[in-house]
């Protein structure tokens, strides 16, 4: 079947809006859509009492260790919480874009921003710079309840902190790239939180009682590389693969969520 | 204005919109009309971007939708209202869509008031009625003054109120120069606020002229004619090559004419004449009319 076309008419008298401009205004819209429901506050609340309850405990585990032990840094003693908090995070990051799809609201959205991929980067922008942002502030202020809980048995060591930033940083970034774009391939809140959840935590280690093979399909799985980055401790990976296996997934997701949103209908 | 040239949309086997071509002009209440699953609504959609034609287009303003960088101030659209997040508030949602395309907050505020939902804007969403998230969707279609307007049933859940301020509202809009499609189940409603009706079937343009023609037949103007000699007046307007039905023993109904033909042929002939008058019908009987054939859910009245 062919298009008809049809000569536009000309009009000048339609002010110049640049890409950029449109691209911050709908950041704008964005950021206001997302602190306006009280979910948000709710994922926050839960990644809150996990990494600041996880922290508290992590203190008081260093307080009870023999005294002649060599005082660790807290940063160290506490980057396995984000393993836990993540799943809040990224739930934030997911239904930041599936809550759109149960409500119908992505038809007024795409009323608004017409042009779907300014829609996609600058809600992508918005939700994964709220989630790590929320991560690193959380993760750090559980490294100072631990320091606090822990009577001197951890150390606040600056020398550490930036890795230990950096890493929390580069796990919920990825991750939450990650949940946003299955968010926009699956449009539904609870098969992205399953999708999720399946392959952030479940997959990655079950996969590994089995055979070479599943193992090495559990190595390309993006839980693997948070695992390996957050604990240091899975078998084959290094930081350099960890980096590249949340790349991909992040690139991968990304992709198949703008496919779906530019060549589909809005709301089916 | 509204242009669309050759729109098509195909779901799998099912035609939903089937090359329809028609424009929408400024200045004019256009009603769109047709039965349930006729394709009223993806057609607005897919006139918004919201849904991918199969092929065919639609400019609003004479371009696509999708490219404009201020849509909400070229084409606002009320489809349906309970397309809202529940737990946003009122306020919030039109802050968001004024957020989009660079609108001034006060705005919202002149909305929200022009729409009387200052008592309602703080609240969640959840709690409004239907009437209510309508006032809200169409505040939103407002927000940015456009010269193009599309509401999509917009009386449903509407109090008496809130009719009567639609009504005038969709008459100022295009006294104004702006161009408003809007889509309705209500005849009477139709009837009284169009001035141009679009009708569609099965995703076909069934009908496209003002709503007078349309109640008029479409050109078809029928008379009925009481007379004591109907055997007569009926051979006579036969032999004229007119269509004549005969509606009792004494009435005759004649298509394609006017009242003054038939007088003046009844005095020609010195037939006495009893009743003699043109048909108006109802934009539902019109509409009914138009649609037969075309309606695509049919209900099943049951014999007791």
């Amino acid at each position: 079947m062919t298009a008809t076309t049809i000569a536009p008419d000309p009009d000048d008298l339609r002010p110049n809006v640049s890409l950029g401009q449109t691209f911050a205004r709908t950041c704008a819209a964005e950021w206001t859509r997302l602190w306006s429901v009280k979910a948000t506050w709710w994922f926050l609340a839960a990644a809150a009492f996990v990494m600041l309850g996880l922290g508290t405990i992590a203190g008081f585990e260093s307080a009870a260790r023999p005294a002649e032990l060599p005082s660790q840094p807290a940063w160290t003693e506490v980057r396995f919480i984000a393993l836990p908090a993540q799943i809040a995070l990224f739930g934030l990051a997911a239904i930041s874009v599936t809550a759109d799809y149960a409500t119908g609201g992505i038809v007024a959205a795409l009323q608004w921003t017409p042009r779907r991929t300014v829609l996609l980067f600058a809600r992508l922008l918005v939700t994964v710079a709220t989630a790590t942002g929320a991560g690193v502030v959380l993760a750090v202020m559980a490294a100072l309840t631990a320091f606090a809980t822990a009577n001197s048995a951890l150390t606040l060591q600056f020398n550490e902190f930036p890795g230990f930033v950096g890493t929390v940083a580069v796990v919920f970034a990825a991750g939450a790239t990650i949940a946003a774009g299955v968010g926009f391939v699956l449009r539904n809140t609870a098969g992205a939180l399953v999708s999720l959840f399946v392959l952030m935590l479940v997959l990655p280690q079950v996969l590994r009682q089995f055979g070479t093979f599943a193992s090495a399909i559990a190595e390309i799985l993006p839980g693997s590389g948070t695992i390996f980055l957050i604990t240091r401790q899975v078998p084959g990976m290094t930081t350099a693969s960890s980096v590249a296996v949340l790349f991909a997934w992040g690139i991968g997701a990304l992709l198949l969520g703008w496919l779906r949103l530019q060549r589909t209908d809005a709301h089916r | 204005m509204i242009e669309v040239r050759g729109l098509t949309k195909r779901y799998g086997d099912i035609l939903a919109v089937d090359d329809l071509s028609f424009d929408v002009e400024p200045g004019k209440v256009t009603g769109f009309l047709g039965p349930n699953g006729a394709g009223k609504s993806t057609t607005m959609r897919m006139m918004l971007g919201l849904d991918r034609p199969t092929s065919g287009q639609a400019l609003i303003n004479g371009r696509p939708f999708a490219t404009f960088a201020e849509p909400l101030r070229e084409a606002g659209a009320l489809l349906d209202p309970s397309f809202m997040h529940p737990g946003r508030t009122g306020r919030n949602h039109l802050r968001i869509a004024a957020k989009t395309n660079g609108i001034p907050m006060r705005r919202v505020q002149e909305v929200i008031e022009q729409a009387g939902l200052a008592g309602a804007s703080g609240r969640p969403v959840r709690g409004y009625s239907l009437g209510m998230r309508q006032r809200l969707g169409i505040a939103a279609a407002l927000l940015g003054e456009p010269r193009v307007l599309l509401f999509d049933e917009p009386i449903n859940g509407l109090d008496l109120d809130g009719v009567l301020w639609i009504r005038d509202l969709l008459r100022q809009l295009a006294d104004e120069g702006r161009t408003v499609l809007v889509s309705s189940h209500l005849m009477s409603e139709v009837q009284q606020t169009a001035d141009r009706l679009l009708v569609i079937g099965r995703g076909r343009l069934i009908a496209d002229a003002t709503t007078q023609d349309i109640l008029n037949g479409l050109g078809n103007r029928q008379v009925r004619v009481r007379t004591p000699q109907p055997d007569l007046m009926f051979s006579r307007l036969t032999e004229q090559g007119l269509t004549v039905e005969r509606v009792d023993p004494h009435e005759l109904k004649v298509g394609n004419s006017t009242a003054e033909d038939i007088g003046n042929l009844a005095h020609t002939l010195n037939v006495a004449v009893h009743h003699l008058s043109e048909v108006h019908q109802s934009l539902e009987d019109a509409y009914l009319e138009l649609t037969n054939g075309s309606v695509e859910h049919h209900s099943r009245k049951d014999m007791p």
